[in-house]
């Protein structure tokens, strides 16, 4: 493994929600421009996982922490790591579309603008960049001006994914991303996911959207990671028996 | 057995279903009735004493004659000032409980505070207003002294609406903007108060209704029985229009003769007052039917 | 393997840090001048507390007009001749006077109040609701001074004629304009309350083939009871703190009243009143701040309790 091309790792992680044990002893390397899946039960840590990369879990009252992660080299939770600049380098995409009750214009510019864009030609070609690297550019460069909320959610999760990428971060964190989306728009936004070349962690219970668009997949279980390797691998040859199960179905 | 008492109390209990329900019904008729009767009432004695000349002249005649100009400008300036000390410490107050305050023994005794505040009686703020602004700062008997107690009287109301509209906006707002790289101030201000602020907003107009109803608190803090003079300074006593309905139907040397200003000037205040009301209302139900949130 | 999650362990564990909202300089300034505005609510509370109790101080010590006033003759003494060359400052005519015109409001108000609440929250149609709710809170913004004058104008010599009574400004009239400012306010946080009872449990009881009444009598009355108390108590503060309507309504007699036809002086309009009247520090000043520290006692009583009620009613639902 090429030392460079590893983009995110985490060294002997336990998070504790109050007296609650989150996660357990996760070590991981997640490389650079792949796609890597994190699938488990409900409960199982994933989402908790996720949203340490981007420090997110630092508003959880009662979040204590162990460990090492590390981010393009940089560990991201060292005393002089400032938890603002990680988040514009890594963005983020929710469960549910929440784009602000702004315009779809001020949605996209909201990131560029926090970092002191302010010329409208630039903040303008930012937009289309983002919005076309989103694949939402064709069906909404006419209606810029028109509140996010008036969209469809298909579209309003990929104006979040657009005002994620507008800030051109490192990675993009996703937390099942498609879990409020119809199938039609979940498909658009998979084919975007398979298609955009970069590095993207994503959260899902959807064992078969896993299987379909990323590279590596990592199978979270009580806290722990059981297993983490390329996706083909995983589902056709487990190497963990309880991985087996859950792909199998034979579980909860 | 028990299959036999199914049917059995039937007619019993439809007959005291039924009574029960008639009194619930008629408490809310009775309601609508007492409101109804009162705004008639007011009305139908009111309304012959109000002209153009009535809203825009100055009493003349010991307020037998003329109108209520000055009562009705005082009563705006002074509710006007209230919001203006209630509102940034208000929704000052509310962004701290409703963005940074964590659970705790600090919060739960400023939450004793406000909800205490708001059961203080009003004379007590008068009291309070007459104490500290008037004599111990030496405002006097001024707009000042009595924007500022009618301020504290509305506060919590203000604080409350504004923390409830604050509650209102999704979490995800906030989640988006702290993820995108914002300050916590910066998710504040440029996402979180721009979608609450319409419901703030309609909060203090409640307020404002409020303010421009009370009389106690602002008799012996800037109520005037009569002047001619503008309010031009804050440091002006002014008259308004519930003292000066107080004062002609109580303390006047002409209280039968005033009776049609009284009439007048209780109806002016009664549509400015539920007119506000009417607003913030009609305003509230549409925000929340357009909220798309 | 493990299947219970293991217990933490201690705060102080070389290598545990506790993850913190990270704010800068700049921010924790900003978040300290928001906590300043939360803080104002409660630190007026006790500016008020202390300029009442300061300036009610004054009628208890010797002074320039005499020796001070005795508590007990303050607090036990019927007598309230504020101006007379042989003043007295007795309180408990005034303190009766608030407890009468509360007290008979609140029975009135109570079962209306209730009653309304019952109708919007279980009874009262979508459409009907979406009507009567504003209209509620319209009664509740009608302004005491208004109410004040219907009372003396249109009530008072109603009753003065057709129960030929010495006068319509008495305990009854009062009360029953107390009522009318009470009502909505137990009527809108009584219909909080029995709302917050779960659709779930109230489907359960009408599935068991209970009617209406039933239904709300013997489920979603109890279930909401500590929720109507605080409405009815908070309703019970307002009616004893409201001033205007007292002054205009209530007869002004300083007398412990016998029947509801007797003329009173409620705490609340005495100081407004003759506060207007008095010399700023003197002992009748002095005296009108005691009645105000009484007054203040008082309602804050009745907040504090409302406040606990609640606090448990929240924590149980």
């Amino acid at each position: 493994m090429v030392e460079d091309s590893v983009i995110i790792s985490a060294r002997n992680v336990d998070f504790y929600y109050g007296d609650f044990q989150a996660l357990k002893n996760i070590n991981i390397d997640i490389l650079r421009d792949e796609v890597t899946a994190m699938i488990g039960p409900s409960g199982c840590g994933k989402s908790t996982f996720l949203k340490l990369l981007n420090r997110m879990n630092d508003f959880v009252p009662g979040a204590r922490l162990s460990g090492e992660i590390f981010i393009g080299g940089e560990s991201i939770y060292a005393p002089e790591a400032d938890p603002v600049v990680i988040r514009r380098r890594v963005g983020m995409v929710f469960q549910r579309p929440n784009p602000f009750a702004k315009s779809i214009y001020d949605n996209i510019c909201y990131g560029p603008r926090l970092v002191g864009v302010k010329k409208p030609k630039e903040l303008d070609e930012l937009t289309e960049k983002a919005l076309r690297a989103a694949a939402l550019w064709e069906e909404v460069k006419d209606k810029l001006g028109k509140s996010a909320l008036e969209l469809s959610g298909g579209q309003q999760q990929r104006v979040c994914i657009a005002r994620a990428l507008a800030l051109e971060p490192d990675i993009l964190l996703m937390d099942e991303p498609t879990s409020a989306l119809d199938p039609i728009a979940t498909a658009k936004v998979e084919e975007w996911i398979k298609d955009s070349g970069l590095s993207i962690v994503i959260v899902t219970h959807n064992m078969q959207q896993a299987a379909r668009i990323s590279d590596k997949t990592a199978y979270f279980f009580l806290g722990e990671l059981i297993e983490f390797g390329p996706t083909k691998e995983l589902f056709t040859r487990p190497k963990e028996v309880k991985t087996e199960n859950y792909i199998t179905g034979r579980f909860g | 057995m028990l299959e036999a008492r199914k049917g059995h109390t039937r007619q019993n209990r439809r007959r005291r279903e039924r009574a029960v329900l008639l009194f619930i019904r008629l408490t809310a008729v009775l309601a609508l009735a007492v409101m109804a009767s009162i705004l008639l009432y007011l009305l139908i004695n009111g309304l012959p004493a109000i002209n153009l000349a009535f809203l825009t002249e100055f009493p003349r005649d010991s307020m037998q004659k003329g109108g209520v100009l000055p009562a009705i400008l005082g009563t705006v300036v002074l509710a006007l000032g209230a919001l203006l000390t209630a509102i940034p410490l208000g929704f000052g107050a509310a962004v701290y409980l409703a963005e940074y305050a964590r659970p705790g023994v600090l919060v739960s005794f400023i939450r004793l505070g406000v909800s205490n505040l708001a059961g203080v009686p009003s004379v007590v703020f008068g009291l309070f207003g007459l104490s500290l602004f008037v004599t111990t700062f030496g405002f006097g008997r001024s707009i000042l002294s009595g924007s500022l107690t009618l301020g504290l009287l509305i506060l919590p109301t203000v604080t409350a609406s504004a923390e409830e509209a604050l509650r209102q906006t999704p979490q995800s707002f906030r989640e988006a903007a702290l993820a995108l790289g914002a300050s916590r101030w910066q998710a504040i201000r440029q996402v979180v108060l721009p979608a609450a602020l319409p419901g703030m907003l309609t909060g203090s107009i409640l307020a404002l209704g409020r303010a421009a109803g009370e009389t106690a608190p602002i008799m012996f803090t800037a109520a005037a029985a009569y002047t001619l003079a503008p309010p031009d300074s804050i440091f002006r006593e002014v008259m308004a229009l519930s003292t000066h309905i107080y004062n002609l139907a109580t303390n006047s040397t002409h209280i039968e003769e005033t009776r049609p200003q009284q009439f007048g000037a209780a109806l002016v205040l009664l549509v400015l007052v539920l007119g506000l009301s009417m607003f913030a209302i009609v305003i509230r139900a549409k925000l929340r039917r357009g909220r798309k949130w | 393997m493990k299947d219970a999650p293991e217990k933490t362990p201690p705060l102080d564990s070389p290598g545990i840090i506790r993850l913190q909202p990270k704010l800068s300089r700049a921010e924790r300034g900003v978040k300290f001048f928001f906590l300043l505005c939360a803080v104002s609510a409660l630190g007026s509370m006790f500016l008020i507390m202390i300029f009442l109790f300061m300036e009610a101080g004054g009628l208890f010590f010797s002074g320039d007009e005499g020796a001070g006033v005795g508590l007990k003759e303050f607090f036990l003494s019927l007598d309230w001749y504020p101006t007379y060359p042989d003043p007295s400052f007795g309180s408990l005519a005034l303190v009766l006077g608030s407890l009468s015109v509360t007290l008979v409001s609140i029975l009135l108000a109570t079962p209306f109040g209730i009653g309304l609440a019952i109708y919007l929250s279980s009874v009262a149609g979508p459409r009907v609701r979406e009507w009567l709710k504003p209209a509620v809170e319209l009664l509740a913004s009608i302004p005491s001074v208004i109410l004040g004058f219907v009372g003396m104008v249109a009530v008072a010599p109603f009753m003065q004629n057709v129960l030929n009574l010495p006068t319509g400004l008495n305990v009854l009239n009062a009360s029953l304009f107390l009522a009318i400012m009470a009502t909505p306010t137990i009527a809108s946080l009584g219909d909080d309350a029995l709302s917050a009872v779960s659709q779930a449990v109230t489907d359960g009881s009408y599935a068991l083939g209970a009617t209406r009444w039933e239904t709300i009598s013997r489920v979603i009355l109890p279930a909401s009871l500590s929720g109507l108390s605080t409405a009815v108590i908070l309703g019970l503060g307002r009616a004893l703190g409201e001033t205007i309507v007292v002054l205009m309504v209530a007869g002004g007699a300083a007398q412990a009243p016998h029947s509801l036809f007797d003329p009173v002086r409620p705490l609340t309009s005495t100081l407004a009143a003759e506060m207007g009247e008095t010399a700023i520090g003197s002992r009748h000043y002095h005296a009108l701040f005691a009645l105000g520290a009484v007054l203040f006692v008082l309602t804050l009583a009745f907040n504090l309790l409302a406040f606990y009620l609640a606090r448990r009613w929240r924590e149980k639902s």
